[in-house]
């Protein structure tokens, strides 16, 4: 599994994908850091200044800061990288390929887990490249702790790896990269909707069976806008808010997952 | 006694289409590679040949029967640690350079560092890619079935499984293949050899089977294949009315056809065709040679598949 690891790491520095997924991100992270100014004033306090807004004492702007920069780059950075790792899991399974991987001694589960956690490596170290500089900045120049930043990139690489777990199984039972990118930015599009159904859904259908569906669906699809929510909130009170979008996702991940490698395990090519 | 390398006990595999019709691409195949000898497959295109292959490599699923590979199952990837395989079609990506493409292919069979150190160099000129330089891409076809060659031998594997080896190869590199699988023969390899190349599948390979339409039709060395047909071509000097009265006198007119200097003749037993001889030098005309008709492995094979099997 580490050899296919390093395989993907290396192919997708050798397609270019990784190497524009990083210059993406230090091109966000060089334009956020632009627009925050860390100042001190003439009776040594310290505020900041973002964009063109009033300057506001450090404790009510880190925070307030490291929220935008999460929202900013969350969403984007989900898309960007399912655009970047649907190509790389399904390669795994490209004709002329797979004969020559999967005949060899290592189970065909691990070769594809190998990739898919090679995609969630990218994912995770371009989103730090993204978004941490501006929260070390911050920490260093005005000491308050920003470590709920890292907290909150663990939350979003879990919703990241929910997604590519939907990417992953629509990978199987067909060619090509589209349907599987189509197939979990649908799901990250309608996770805000099902978050929200009774403004959203409720007003569409009346009917108790359909509720009831749309109520099941939003349980059992991973909760992508709330663990975004949960992440601002995070950061601004250091708290979790409610585990239940955090262990859900959880739960459809791991089932989503262990369905592909097993149905990948019994697939007849 | 030792036991086979490869074992296959009626085998079945049905494809179901989109539209629900079963599509039957092996039915009921059985046979047996010994350890240390040359397999050669052989079929038309879509006899499930490839299918077979599949299934002994675990890429397939069997509707029925069983396979054994080095006694165990090929789901197993224990086993296929043990095996090499060059797919008909495969593809390269770009990216690899020669040495890391086979570093990575060992690594899937669970080679060590140590040993691949040593081993990969040393295949590398063995497959003939030692000045070949740069990423897999820039290869020409004949360059990629070398390197496919050599990841198949990676780990120095007890089986290998060769799917067309030859294809994209010029003449020169034909035999260096040739010449490659006489080595591993000796080295005690077992080879399953699937080609379209009937002259090479014959020139190799210690047991043959044809598969046809998903059966086997035919499994026997290349010897029993390529038996005599019990008829002879006798070449003369010049074959003038003389000599064609003498012919007829022995043979009669049904078992002897000239063509130009040539003479077509199947006799009844050896004493006829020496007395066709001897009748030939009284004429007298000057015999050129006498050799015995024997069927080509394609001969065979045509015969087969279209079912006027001898």
């Amino acid at each position: 599994m580490f050899a296919t690891y390093l395989n993907s790491l290396h192919e997708s520095m050798s397609r270019r994908v990784a190497l524009v997924l990083f210059g993406v991100a230090i091109l966000v992270a060089v334009a956020f850091n632009a627009v925050v100014h860390v100042r001190t004033l003439a009776d040594g306090a310290t505020t900041i200044v973002v964009g063109t807004q009033s300057p506001a004492p450090p404790v009510i702007a880190v925070p307030s800061v490291l929220e935008s920069d999460l929202r900013a780059t969350g969403s984007l950075w989900l898309l960007l990288a399912i655009f970047a790792a649907a190509p790389l899991l399904t390669a795994t399974l490209e004709k002329g390929w797979l004969e020559l991987t999967f005949s060899k001694g290592t189970a065909r589960w691990r070769i594809f887990l190998g990739r898919f956690v090679a995609s969630l490596t990218l994912y995770s170290m371009t989103f730090v490249v993204a978004t941490l500089p501006v929260a070390l900045r911050l920490w260093w120049m005005t000491g308050i702790g920003t470590w709920q930043v890292g907290v909150a990139l663990v939350i979003q690489t879990f919703s990241f790896a929910a997604l590519l777990a939907v990417t992953a199984l629509v990978t199987l039972p067909q060619k090509g990269v589209a349907l599987p990118i189509i197939a979990s930015v649908a799901i990250w599009l309608l996770s805000p909707s099902l978050a929200m159904r009774q403004e959203t859904f409720y007003r569409i259908f009346s009917s108790h069976l359909a509720r009831g569906i749309v109520d099941w669906a939003y349980r059992i699809l991973p909760k992508c806008s709330e663990l975004e929510d949960l992440c601002v909130s995070f950061i601004q009170g250091g708290a979790i808010a409610s585990w239940w979008p955090i262990w859900s996702t959880g739960v459809f991940t791991l089932a989503v997952l262990g369905l592909t490698l097993w149905l990948l395990e019994r697939k007849s090519f | 006694m030792t036991s086979p390398a490869i074992e296959v006990r009626d085998l079945e595999k049905t494809y179901r289409t989109f539209r629900g019709k079963t599509v039957s691409a092996l039915q009921g195949v059985s046979l047996c590679v010994e350890p240390g000898t040359i397999f050669g497959l052989i079929g038309q295109n879509g006899a499930g040949k490839t299918t077979l292959i599949k299934i002994l490599l675990g890429l397939a699923t069997p509707t029925a029967g069983a396979a054994r590979l080095l006694g165990s199952s090929p789901r197993d990837p224990a086993a296929r640690r043990r095996v090499g395989y060059l797919p008909e079609q495969m593809r390269l990506p770009d990216y690899f350079q020669a040495e890391n493409f086979l570093r990575y292919m060992g690594r899937l069979n669970g080679v060590d560092r140590a040993a691949m150190k040593q081993r990969i160099p040393a295949l590398i000129e063995r497959v003939g890619l030692a000045d070949a330089r740069g990423p897999v891409k820039a290869y020409s076809k004949g360059m990629q079935q070398r390197l496919g060659l050599a990841q198949a031998l990676v780990n120095d594997p007890e089986v290998l499984f060769l799917d067309e080896p030859t294809d994209g190869l010029d003449p020169l590199g034909r035999k260096d293949v040739r010449d490659l699988l006489a080595q591993l023969r000796a080295e005690g390899k077992t080879i399953f050899l699937n080609s379209h190349l009937l002259s090479e599948i014959e020139l190799v390979c210690d047991r043959i089977v044809i598969l046809n339409k998903g059966e086997v039709a035919r499994a026997a060395t290349p010897e029993e294949f390529t038996r005599g047909t019990g008829e002879y071509l006798v070449r003369v000097a010049a074959a003038d009315d003389a000599v064609r009265a003498a012919t007829a006198a022995v043979a009669g007119h049904g078992a002897a056809q000239w063509e130009q200097n040539t003479l077509r003749f199947a006799p009844r037993d050896r004493a006829q065709l020496n007395s066709l001889l001897d009748r030939l030098r009284g004429v007298p005309v000057e015999i050129e040679s006498v050799e015995p008709v024997r069927l080509s492995l394609e001969d065979f094979f045509l015969q087969v598949v279209s079912g006027q099997e001898p």
